[in-house]
């Protein structure tokens, strides 16, 4: 039995050994069975930003011939993380600025009353081209947020089905109102532009706190003061580079390129919480912040007393042209 | 007010008219980025809406 014995034992390791010698894949893969996954993470943390790992396709995709690309961690990390909390500071911070500001100095009041007169302060088509732009802006800023912060605050309100519908007519909206605001975005400027030339007027307005900051008084300016300078130019580079990126965004296949694409999703969302926060502190000095500044983009009719508190210059050049009521401008006095 | 809603009119006309200018002159990404060969069946839809 011994001799039967070893001669069975002798022939298992015959076998086994033809079969390594047989399969010597299947051989590697019983003794270091991760040496695959640990080459991979290598060569992963190996690639440098901007490295890609790019295939051959048939396909007209080019983009799809992109295998592996470090760089979009980085920018999905960017999205999940970073993205959410600038626009939390930015966004909230603004709103915890202006809401300090009114509780310090409240509704900036016309200071010797409302006069009865008005003067012309913006004609028909520059309102429209105002509220084209306003509106378009409206919407696609809140379907903007709706991409950044939907799936956070609004999703667990709305559930997944209303979510999702209101989600996909939010993106369509917001792709095809870019082209209404871009459009206005130009005439604004072109309209525009001839009264929003910095010069040392603005310097003085600055100096003396804008007339908003303390009471009574009143920095010269013409047609446009320095603040409203300063949210003219942060409208038009914020809505061009807002413009560029979105272009890049609606026509993925101009940069062909997914880095490329990652940079420009990037700057879209950065300057659109900016832009956002910036348009906040306007529509509130517009509107609740100053007595009698809505009129101006209401009914394109200011008062005279208005006018000449904010913008002295502007109604003298006015007068000039005989474009403001004659006689005199009375201070409203207050029925008793 | 007028003007107000003459520019949500505007607004509205623009997009529209751009949502189908793009549709006539644009080709579906299904069939301009990919080959036959590598659609899954019912392109244009079968990755967004249930089955």
């Amino acid at each position: 039995m011994p001799g039967s014995l070893s001669t069975l034992k002798a022939l298992c390791a015959a076998l086994a050994l033809l079969f390594v010698f047989a399969h010597p894949a299947a051989a590697q893969l019983t003794f270091k069975p991760t040496a695959e996954a640990v080459q991979e993470d290598k060569l992963l943390n190996a690639l440098k930003e901007g490295d890609k790992i790019t295939g051959r396709v048939s396909i007209p995709d080019k983009m799809s011939s992109s295998l592996i690309q470090p760089a979009g961690r980085d920018w999905r990390d960017f999205h999940r993380s970073k993205l959410p909390v600038i626009g939390g500071v930015v966004i909230l911070g603004m709103l915890a600025l202006l809401a300090i500001f009114f509780m310090v100095r409240g509704k900036i009041r016309i200071h010797h009353g409302f006069s009865g007169k008005t003067i012309l302060r913006f004609a028909t088509f520059e309102r429209f081209t105002h509220w084209l732009t306003a509106s378009c802006f409206v919407v696609l800023a809140l379907s903007g947020l709706n991409v950044s912060f939907g799936r956070v605050l609004i999703l667990p309100l709305f559930g997944a089905d209303a979510f999702s519908a209101m989600s996909a007519w939010a993106k369509l909206a917001h792709n095809y109102l870019a082209f209404p605001f871009m459009f206005g975005l130009v005439i604004m400027f072109l309209i525009w532009i001839k009264d929003n030339i910095p010069g040392k007027l603005d310097l003085e307005w600055f100096k003396q706190g804008g007339g908003v900051l303390f009471e009574g008084k009143h920095p010269p300016a013409r047609r446009f003061n320095a603040g409203q300078k300063g949210i003219f130019w942060i409208v038009i580079v914020g809505g061009v580079l807002m413009s560029l990126s979105g272009w890049f965004l609606l026509f993925p296949y101009v940069p062909a390129d997914v880095t490329a694409l990652q940079f420009w999703t990037v700057i879209h969302a950065v300057i659109a919480m900016l832009f956002i926060a910036a348009m906040l502190a306007h529509i509130y000095i517009g509107s609740v912040g100053m007595e009698g500044a809505f009129d101006a983009m209401a009914t394109g009719e200011v008062d005279l007393n208005w006018a000449k508190e904010h913008h002295s210059l502007w109604v003298e050049e006015e007068k000039a042209k005989g474009h403001v009521p004659s006689g005199t401008t009375p201070s409203a006095v207050p029925a008793e | 007010m007028k003007v107000f809603l003459a520019s949500l009119v505007f607004a509205a006309v623009v997009a529209v008219g751009t949502a189908m200018f793009l549709g006539g002159i644009q080709q579906a990404s299904y069939s301009a980025f990919s080959t036959s060969g590598a659609r899954v069946g019912d392109p244009g839809n079968n990755l967004m809406v249930p089955g």
